[in-house]
Order: structure tokens, then C-alpha cells, then sequence
């Protein structure tokens, strides 16, 4: 494969959990300045791949590399420090946290004041967390929400927590955004904001790769499109080439033109 | 979807939040304020009780710090306890060194024995955890005896060294046990609003999340059972000075399953009332049991159940008071 300039790739990646092979040596090259998105039925191996893609499962075979640095041995929160980070498909949002925490944590590995500011009122440790917390209010403007840095996620309905996420995940400037099913269990008024912030979010040198089953979504948003299916990879290509491959329609998309 | 936030009328506001917190703050300036008065008001025997209660309410918090920011029950805390103890009392006994030295080498040595517990058991979570704590807790008093010639084995160790020469030893040991746990209470505070507290508290909701954004899960471990352990070690040299004597009595299996049970009664609550009613139940209800004779382990178990089945119902109490007070 190719080396690509500020591109996320996958070389053979192939995982198995004991005799079940659940991705099978599949490459995948997710450029910068580009939204991909990747779908398949349930089962097919898109978590999985995520998964493998930011650390979270290392692949039995196979490379990922991040502008041509092998990227295999880094442990995810390793990853993160490069600029690779992801959102969840079950919102992971901490309970005890207000929102302008969750998303401070986007940054809390960029802190340089130690324990003894954890604990003093040390001006270190203070201008720190004031720089987060205005950092965290900034990602969350951008985003949309203005007013609901003081609340906890609890109080937000399942559209707003979303947000939260993308904003933990884009507060430190990422060089690879990977969004896991954003758009699960939101309404139609929801999955439209999401769909404006994403648009808004893509620039020339991030990567966003989104996990969707949301097919209006995806077909709206994303410049090119991967379709997994059993662990491999039936079809690659733009929203119109993936919607007019007879295999993409009768293995996902069904028959019917209502997607 | 601004719609819909607004629609959520219900939720506490961030005023209502901050008001609550000030309330909070208010009762806990009170609260030291009127401890500060008490032993001018109190005998002496109360005054040394109080000092015993503020030290096993730091124990309580080091109990519940690790509940709140790990997600993990310990119940073998007497280890660190007993370390910090031994530091003040070996150090007093056996060099005439006060609290001055003896304490910042508790916390250290409570911080290091912290890493050294948590990095075998890094993996180990629930139950197994807390069994392995359980270890601790029962190797500790032999591990004291075995080692008599430092720890003075059954007669134990007398602490004397004030902390300030000339002044009333009695007062002494009140005071430095409410600004040990004052000055606790206030570093735990401050730990919530720092970058490594909000980290360890979404690594203990959201592993793999915190493990996304930076945060590992073993640093989490090693970082909340060193925070934990060293607050555990200022309660036993707190203990020490307070109580006057360090012996293996103190630091039973069953003196460990009490801290725990102070931190269930405070709820885990990491604010000075709240630890202060751990440190409470633990300290004064033994006490006030101790002409019940056979009936003390019945009584000790009703008075848990009934601090538990209040802290449970109180809310609702409170709702359904506020409530009938509105409608009239």
C-alpha cells in the first residue's frame, strides 16, 4: 500500500478471536481532508476494526500506520498523544464529571502540573485547569453548545451527550477523528445537528472516519465509503459507487430504494 | 435541539449546584469553627475522644477516596494506618524526633507501600481486590510482633515529643488531629477540580475511555491506591500522636473492617461532615456500647442498619418535608 501523507492506514490487518476470524486481512487507507465512512451489517467487523485502529485490540497481522509510522505497538492512550482519538458507540461520558470536565479530559494529557497541584492551590496547577476549562468552552461553542459547560451529562438528552463527545474528542486539535455510530439512538432533529457539526468539524488535514448505520448520514457526509461484510471489505468507494454495487444493496442496503 | 434543552427544566440548575456547594462550604467553616471551641467547652476526656475521631475520620476518607476516585473497596487499610502509626511511634520512642519528621515520612512511606501493594494487583478488581486487602489487614499485626525490636511488639511504643514544646500536650493532641484532618479534607477537595482527579474519576466510569484520552488504567490504579495508602498512613500517625500510644491492637482485621464500615455510614462522602460521621460512628459507638456486654455486637449492628436505612430515606424525607412546608 501506498504511503499517504497524513493518512491513517491499514496494511492486511487481520484479527481472530480463537477460531473466529473477524477481520481478514483487510486494507484501508483513510486519507486527510476526507470523511470515510465505513458500514456493514451487524457482525461485520466495523467495531472491531475500530477497535484495532485505535489501539484498543492489536490484530494477530497486518500494519496501521499514521503517516507512515507504524503505529502497532502503541497502546491506545499512546495513540491519543499523537492525535488519534475516538468517540464510543455507548456515550462514555463520566457521571461525576459537569460537561466542561468531560471535555477537559480530551486535554488533561497535554497537563504539565504535577501532583503537588493536585492537591495545593498552587498557580501552576490553577492556570492550568483555567486554560482547560476555556479550551473545553471554546470546543463546545464550536460545536454548538454555548451554555452547558456547568451541567452533568446526566441533565443533557442523548443528542447533546453526543455532542459532548465529539467535543472531548475534537478539543485538542486530533489529526484522526474516529466516530463510533454518532448517530445511535438520536432523533431526526438530532442526527441533523450532528450531521451540520461534522460538516463543520471537517477541515484539509483531519482524518474522520465514521462508524454509521445511519445510511442518510453517511451517504451525506462521507467522501468515500468502505462496506464490510463477514470481516472483508465488498466494497470501496463513493456514496454514489456504493449505492449503485448490486452486492452493497443486497447485503445491506436491501433492495428497496427507501435508504 | 436548543428545544429540547430547555425542556429540561427539571435538572438541577448550575445556580441551584453552586448554591448547594456554598451551603456546603458555610457548614463545613461552621463545623471546624465550632471544634475549634469545643475542648473549652468539653472535658478532657471528650477532648481526647474528639482527637481519636478526627483521626479515624481521615481513615474513613482514605477508605472511601478510593471508593469515590477507584472504584475499589479496600478492606485491609490497617496496614497503612500502621505504617504511619510506627513511623510517629518509632521515630518519638525510639530518637525523641516529633511530628515534624515523623509524619512527612508516613506519608511517604504510606505513598510507596500504596505503589507496592497496587503494582501486583493492577489487574485485580472487586471482590478480589478486596480479598487481597483482606490479606493485608490480617498480615498486620504479626508482621508488627515479628519485628518487636522496632515496634516494641505487644507493649507497643508511648509517643510524648509534643509537636510545639510548652504547650498543653492534651490540646496538642486535639488540635493537630483537627488540622491534620482539616488539611486533608481540603487537599481531597482541591484533587476533585485538578486534571489527574477528573482523570481518575472517568477511568473509573469509563476505562477505556480514559485509556483513549491519554489516561492509562494502571496509572490510575498505582496513582488513587498511593493517594489512598499515604492518606491512610496520616491517619495512623494522626492516631498515634492523638491516642498517645502505637500497639498491634490498634491495627486489627477488625479496626480495618470499622474504617470500612465508617465509610459506608459516611457514604463514601469525601466532605468533612460527612467523613466526620464515619470517624464518628466508628470512634464514639464502641464507646457508648461498652456496658452492653454481650449485647455490643447486636446493638453495633442495628446502630450501622439504622445510620444506613437514614441516609437512604433522608433524601426523601427532606422531599416530602419541603413539599408539605410549600403546600402550607
Amino acid at each position: 500500500m501506498d504511503q499517504l501523507t497524513n493518512a491513517l492506514t491499514g496494511d492486511g490487518i487481520a484479527l481472530s478471536f480463537g477460531g473466529l476470524k473477524v477481520l481478514k486481512g483487510l486494507d484501508v487507507a483513510f486519507r486527510a481532508g476526507e470523511i470515510t465512512g465505513l458500514i456493514g451489517p451487524n457482525g461485520a467487523g466495523k467495531t472491531s476494526l475500530f477497535n484495532c485502529l485505535t489501539g484498543a485490540y492489536s490484530p494477530q497481522e497486518g500494519t496501521i500506520a499514521y503517516d507512515g509510522e507504524k503505529l502497532n505497538s502503541l497502546p491506545p492512550a499512546a495513540r491519543a498523544a499523537k492525535g488519534i482519538v475516538r468517540s464510543f458507540q455507548h456515550v462514555a461520558l463520566c457521571p461525576d464529571l459537569t460537561v466542561r470536565e468531560n471535555v477537559m479530559m480530551g486535554i488533561a494529557r497535554t497537563g504539565t502540573a504535577g501532583w503537588l497541584s493536585a492537591f495545593l492551590p498552587l498557580p501552576q496547577g490553577t492556570r492550568e485547569r483555567e486554560s482547560m476549562a476555556r479550551a473545553a468552552d471554546a470546543a463546545l461553542a464550536e460545536l454548538g453548545l454555548p451554555d452547558v459547560g456547568d451541567k452533568f451529562p446526566s441533565e443533557l438528552p442523548p443528542g447533546m451527550q453526543r455532542l459532548v463527545e465529539i467535543a472531548r474528542a475534537v478539543v485538542g486539535k486530533p489529526k484522526v477523528l474516529m466516530l463510533d455510530e454518532p448517530a445511535a439512538g438520536l432523533n431526526n432533529s438530532e442526527t441533523r445537528d450532528l450531521t451540520n457539526v461534522l460538516r463543520k468539524l471537517a477541515s484539509t488535514d483531519l482524518v474522520m472516519v465514521v462508524v454509521e448505520h445511519d445510511m442518510d448520514l453517511v451517504m451525506s457526509i462521507c467522501d468515500r465509503i468502505y462496506v464490510l461484510n463477514f470481516g472483508e471489505f465488498v466494497a470501496v468507494g463513493t456514496p454514489e459507487e456504493v449505492r449503485a454495487n448490486p452486492d452493497v444493496v443486497r447485503i445491506y442496503l436491501g433492495s428497496d430504494d427507501d435508504e | 435541539m436548543s428545544d429540547q434543552a430547555t425542556s429540561l427544566t427539571a435538572a438541577p440548575s448550575a445556580t441551584q449546584r453552586l448554591a448547594s456547594l456554598a451551603s456546603a462550604g458555610a457548614i463545613t467553616v461552621a463545623l471546624t469553627a465550632v471544634l475549634i471551641v469545643l475542648p473549652f467547652l468539653l472535658g478532657g476526656s471528650w477532648t481526647f475522644t474528639l482527637g481519636l475521631c478526627f483521626a479515624n475520620s481521615i481513615g474513613v476518607l482514605a477508605v472511601s477516596l478510593l471508593v469515590r476516585y477507584g472504584g475499589e473497596v479496600s478492606i485491609g487499610h490497617t496496614f497503612f494506618t500502621a505504617l504511619g502509626a510506627y513511623s510517629v511511634g518509632v521515630l518519638d520512642a525510639g530518637y525523641g524526633i516529633s511530628l515534624w519528621a515523623s509524619v512527612p515520612l508516613a506519608l511517604l512511606l504510606g505513598v510507596v507501600f500504596g505503589i507496592v501493594f497496587a503494582w501486583p494487583s493492577r489487574n485485580l478488581h472487586g471482590i478480589y481486590l478486596a480479598v487481597t486487602t483482606l490479606a493485608l489487614a490480617l498480615a498486620v499485626p504479626e508482621m508488627i510482633n515479628n519485628l518487636d525490636a522496632l515496634t516494641g511488639g505487644y507493649e507497643g511504643l508511648y509517643v510524648a515529643t509534643p509537636l510545639i514544646p510548652g504547650l498543653d500536650m492534651g490540646l496538642q493532641r486535639y488540635y493537630v488531629a483537627l488540622v491534620m484532618l482539616v488539611a486533608v479534607c481540603l487537599a481531597v477537595a482541591r484533587l476533585r477540580l485538578s486534571r489527574q482527579g477528573i482523570a481518575l474519576l472517568l477511568a473509573k466510569t469509563h476505562p477505556a475511555a480514559a485509556d483513549a484520552f491519554g489516561t492509562r488504567r494502571v496509572w490510575a490504579r498505582l496513582s488513587i491506591l498511593a493517594i489512598s495508602g499515604g492518606i491512610g498512613a496520616l491517619c495512623g500517625a494522626t492516631l498515634a500522636f492523638s491516642g498517645s500510644t502505637v500497639s498491634p491492637g490498634g491495627f486489627t482485621f477488625w479496626q480495618a473492617i470499622f474504617l470500612l464500615v465508617g465509610s459506608v455510614v459516611s457514604f463514601y462522602g469525601l466532605s468533612m461532615p460527612r467523613v466526620l460521621l464515619g470517624g464518628a460512628f466508628v470512634t464514639l459507638v464502641p464507646q457508648l456500647l461498652s456496658s452492653s456486654g454481650a449485647w455490643i455486637p447486636v446493638l453495633y449492628g442495628l446502630a450501622l442498619l439504622g445510620m444506613i436505612l437514614l441516609g437512604h430515606y433522608l433524601p426523601r424525607i427532606r422531599k416530602a418535608l419541603n413539599r408539605s412546608s410549600e403546600a402550607a
